[in-house]
């Protein structure tokens, strides 16, 4: 995984943090071990290039730029707060501004966005060489630093060298380049190997690394933090910081004669000329900001945003147009995680009686009005990795009927099912106050069913201490999601039964692990996505998880000349007006005429139909 | 004879029966929290009363009867309001009486073609609206001021019972245990109540007795330094010096002579506290540490009205209630003061 994916995730992993409440864990970015002593800034020694190398590139798969999309325009943005820095690494980088600079600093590769193969980005070819663990590059010859210096073999090496280095103050960075890449070996200018510290499946989502320019950095020196901090340093990407004005804007250019403007999959892309991040320090201001047409676009995902506060005059003339673009990417696993330790749930009867008993759909109906959708199981969105016919056990109360009169149990004089004076009480462990009206809806819905939730909330470090030393009934909870799906620190019994570990379900089931071992151990795709379906359809079956709710979607208002092509987005889009992302980004374009004609039209009082957009293209399966 | 009232007493109460406002404000009181004890004939989901085909049925008290009870086609709780409309539709032979409020503190009303907080509407009988759940805002109301006033009682008895035990023995002893328990307090009073209230409710959750205990685990102090002046100066009068002669042990002095003679001034804060004590809760649910939810609160009330404005109803009748409230036990508790005022029998020279 390169730096600029490793963020990438980390920050949606954030995001989903920030939106559900959710507990990070899988790829933790906290200091894992010291730094290793920085190594000496030489460029490594030419190796020979073995031979049968089979080079492999992609000019086949689908466009999905619009032809018909023309340069020209500024994009105005807004940040919440000014960058504490341009570095990318080092303290005070992890700022959400980082992923502007990141995602102009192109890598060796790029994943396609809805097929999900490989394309070119530095590199125009690759291969695999079949000890499993290294990839050879072929880079290409029109490659440019933004200062006009080739892109050579030597800057992947010195990415190496730098992210190595103990002076960038980045022990997670220090830790990962040293842990996970063996090295970088240099053929010749334009041909290099990357060398994965040992084999590992989805090798080229590991080692498809971005290049840093030694001719502009030279030897890194323990000045390195204060030095750099505002230097705008060499880039690969369409556009770099032009100027600033500290704690007011920051603006990008386009690249006049950028070298990748004629490649297949950039063609028609990062069309406007400039882009200007603005600081509103304040979530209302920006909206009222946009309103004036000072800001060009705004994210309308939640629900009061979409359905009652864009209710304004010029949505409704029509000047600003608003887009519901359903996406398919990885989903939370959010859901109730019952705990298979607890005496209620070593019946998968009652288990799956629980389930039926959970009214969802009603809490996404008439709580959440209709903007949730029912996640069917934990792992959604993950492409071929995901099963597409698992659904979610539905409320159905002749089923918890069937289920409990068949384990034995009655219902009591209260209407709680019971047996032998234990009744079927459960308490819930949640965290979020936003939380609390699903969570009252659904314990009404199963006291009807005959099981009593009682519902805890505690504060979020109590709740998943709680959690993790599995002394829960019920967690109420979601993961946040990775690049694959994770499951042996979820569901292997090497995890079950012991505090502080993420199998919370105390899942403890044999042919469980044997699937998740031989995922693990598996590096051929397609054989890993099978194992990886298969485990789904366990976890199914086990039914120690009843998924709730995801969001496969992204709401967006943006002002009548801004176009965008059809479909709208990418598969894996979670912006459509991201100016810069190279696998989604930059896909909308400025129409100088429908400016004019807009800007007009409002001067003079005319109006236009009012225009929501709903496109559906990658709505997933189970929601359609 | 203990029932027998002194004259003195007879006196006070003639006193506080004189001063109008607080008299019916007591009143109005003992009425609403009689009207809350029998909350769930008033406003409940279930009926009061059904007659379903030659039978009587009570569902307000006791287990809940499932839907086949009525020939309804489910084995969970009635529905009573359907039950109502489904008789009235004469779909079955009998009727149901309802509560005047049809609504219970935990029943969701939701509908298909809109979302909650719905404004309050007559003929839904939601006559203060519902909350963003769906939820009555007057069930709410009502059993909430049930849960806020017999917790702000019962955390009286608790701190009365410390703050004037203690109170009474540092007044009564003096010396080193006045010394120690001077000393006790001082500590006691600088620790950061609410601090240790959000640590306490975020490891466990509070129940209505724990949150009891905690509250009460700070809220002695003040009526202990009280007591204890008081005793003191008790202690130094001639009565009590003659029973000392008389060769009474300390426990009588103190229960038979020194208590009856400052009951005055428990009684005299005994209102304010309770005022304290319904704010207290409220402001503790208000900022999610207080009782857990779904337990109808007034600060949980009041943080949806928060947090949603435009509901103004839901803002508007928790205030309302608690200005109600607050206003009555005030007036009451100024009526008290008045009456036990020893001013009006003495004469200073």
């Amino acid at each position: 995984m390169n730096h600029r994916t490793v963020v990438r995730w980390l920050h949606v992993a954030m995001c989903m943090a920030a939106l559900f409440g959710l507990w990070g864990c899988g790829e933790d970015p906290a200091p894992v071990s010291a730094p290793r002593p920085g190594a000496a800034p030489a460029p490594p020694p030419r190796a020979n290039l073995p031979g049968g190398i089979l080079w492999q590139t992609n000019d086949t798969d689908p466009i999905y730029a619009s032809p018909t999309a023309v340069r020209g325009g500024t994009l105005h943005e807004a940040l919440l707060s000014f960058p504490l820095t341009f570095r990318t690494v080092g303290p005070d980088s992890n700022s959400s501004f980082r992923s502007a600079i990141l995602d102009n600093q192109l890598s060796l590769i790029g994943i396609h966005p809805n097929t999900e193969r490989i394309i070119p980005e530095l590199a125009t070819h690759w291969a695999f060489d079949p000890d499993g663990r290294t990839m050879y590059f072929k880079l290409n010859l029109e490659a440019r630093w933004s200062d006009g210096h080739r892109v050579t073999a030597d800057d992947f090496a010195f990415t190496l060298d730098f992210m190595r280095s103990k002076h960038i103050v980045a022990p997670w960075y220090n830790d990962y380049y040293s842990r996970e890449i063996e090295k970088v070996v240099v053929y010749d200018d334009h041909t290099l190997a990357v060398v994965a510290a040992r084999p590992v499946p989805d090798l080229h989502l590991r080692i498809g690394l971005g290049p840093t320019p030694r001719h502009y950095y030279g030897t890194l020196d323990a000045d390195f933090v204060r030095a750099y901090n505002w230097r705008i340093v060499p880039n690969t990407g369409p556009y770099q910081i032009s100027d600033f004005e500290k704690g007011r804007r920051i603006r990008f250019k386009r690249q006049e004669h950028w070298w990748g403007d004629n490649l297949r999959y950039f063609k028609h892309r990062f069309n406007v000329d400039k882009v200007v991040y603005t600081v509103v320090r304040d979530f209302n201001l920006m909206w009222e900001h946009f309103k004036k047409g000072r800001l060009d676009t705004f994210g309308l995902n939640l629900p009061d945003y979409w359905h009652v506060k864009s209710r304004t005059e010029a949505v409704r003339r029509g000047y600003i147009e608003r887009i519901w673009f359903f996406n398919d990417t990885q989903q939370s696993a959010q859901g109730l995680w019952l705990n298979l330790d607890r005496d209620l749930f070593r019946d998968p009867r009652l288990r799956y009686a629980f389930a039926h008993a959970m009214n969802i759909e009603t809490v996404i109906e008439k709580v959440l009005r209709g903007d949730y959708f029912r996640l069917e199981h934990g792992f959604m969105g993950y492409g071929a990795y995901s099963h597409p016919q698992i659904r979610a056990r539905r409320f159905d109360l002749d089923k918890v009927t069937a289920l409990m009169t068949e384990a034995g149990w009655r219902r009591g004089r209260d209407g709680i099912w019971s047996i032998d004076g234990r009744r079927f009480a459960v308490e819930v462990t949640y965290t979020l106050e936003e939380h609390t009206p699903r969570l009252v809806v659904l314990k009404e819905e199963a006291k009807k069913a005959g099981i009593e939730l009682t519902l805890r909330r505690l504060d979020p470090a109590a709740s998943f201490k709680k959690v993790l030393e599995k002394k829960h009934d019920v967690a109420w909870m979601g993961w946040s999601t990775s690049l694959r799906p994770q499951y042996w620190e979820h569901f292997h019994s090497d995890n079950a039964h012991k505090p502080q570990t993420n199998n919370i379900t105390n899942t403890d089931d044999p042919e469980m692990d044997r699937l998740i071992e031989a995922y693990r151990s598996s590096l051929d795709g397609e054989t890993r996505a099978r194992l990886s379906r298969r485990i789904q359809e366990r976890i199914h079956e086990i039914g120690a998880f009843v998924p709730t709710f995801m969001v496969p979607y992204v709401r967006q208002a943006y002002w009548r000349w801004w176009r965008l092509p059809d479909p709208a987005g990418t598969r894996h889009s979670n912006n459509l007006f991201d100016p810069f992302n190279s696998a989604t980004g930059g896909l909308f374009w400025f129409d100088a005429q429908r400016h004019h004609e807009t800007r007009e039209a409002m001067k003079a009082g005319r109006v236009f139909a009012p225009a929501t957009r709903i496109d559906d293209t990658y709505k997933m399966a189970s929601i359609r | 004879m203990r029932f027998r009232l002194n004259p003195l007493t007879v006196q006070k109460i003639r006193r506080f029966r004189s001063i109008r406002r607080g008299y019916w404000s007591f009143w109005i009181f003992c009425l609403l929290i009689l009207f809350s004890l029998a909350a769930e004939l008033l406003v409940n989901d279930r009926a009061i009363l059904v007659h379903y085909e030659g039978r009587f049925y009570w569902p307000t008290y006791g287990d809940p009867l499932p839907g086949r009870t009525f020939g309804l086609d489910y084995d969970y709780e009635t529905d009573y309001r359907h039950l109502r409309r489904h008789l009235a539709a004469g779909r079955g032979a009998g009727w149901v009486l309802m509560p005047p409020v049809p609504y219970g503190p935990y029943s969701t009303d939701l509908r298909t073609d809109a979302f909650p907080p719905f404004a309050p509407s007559w003929s839904e009988r939601h006559y203060l609206g519902t909350d963003t759940v769906g939820r009555d805002v007057l069930a709410r109301l009502v059993y909430g001021f049930r849960i806020a006033i017999f917790f702000s009682l019962g955390l009286l008895a608790a701190n009365y019972a410390i703050g004037v035990s203690i109170g009474c023995a540092m007044g009564y002893f003096g010396g080193r245990f006045d010394l120690f328990f001077q000393r006790v307090i001082e500590i006691w009073a600088n620790m950061p109540f609410l601090y240790v209230v959000i640590i306490v409710s975020s490891i466990v959750v509070p129940s209505f007795a724990l949150l009891i205990a905690i509250m009460a685990f700070f809220g002695w102090i003040g009526i202990t330094w009280t007591m204890r002046t008081v005793t003191y100066k008790e202690r130094t009068r001639d009565y009590v010096l003659a029973a000392q002669v008389l060769g009474a042990s300390h426990g009588r002095i103190i229960l038979r002579h020194i208590l009856p003679n400052t009951v005055a001034v428990i009684v005299t804060y005994a209102p304010f506290s309770v005022a304290s004590g319904i704010v207290a809760l409220t402001s503790l649910d208000y900022l999610g540490f207080g009782l857990p939810p779904p337990t109808p609160s007034w600060g949980e009330l009041l943080q949806q009205g928060w947090a949603y404005m435009s509901a103004w109803w839901i803002v508007a009748a928790v205030v309302g209630a608690m200005v109600v409230t607050l206003v009555t036990v005030t007036f009451i508790g100024e009526a008290v003061r008045e009456a036990f005022d020893p001013k009006r029998y003495t004469v200073y020279e």
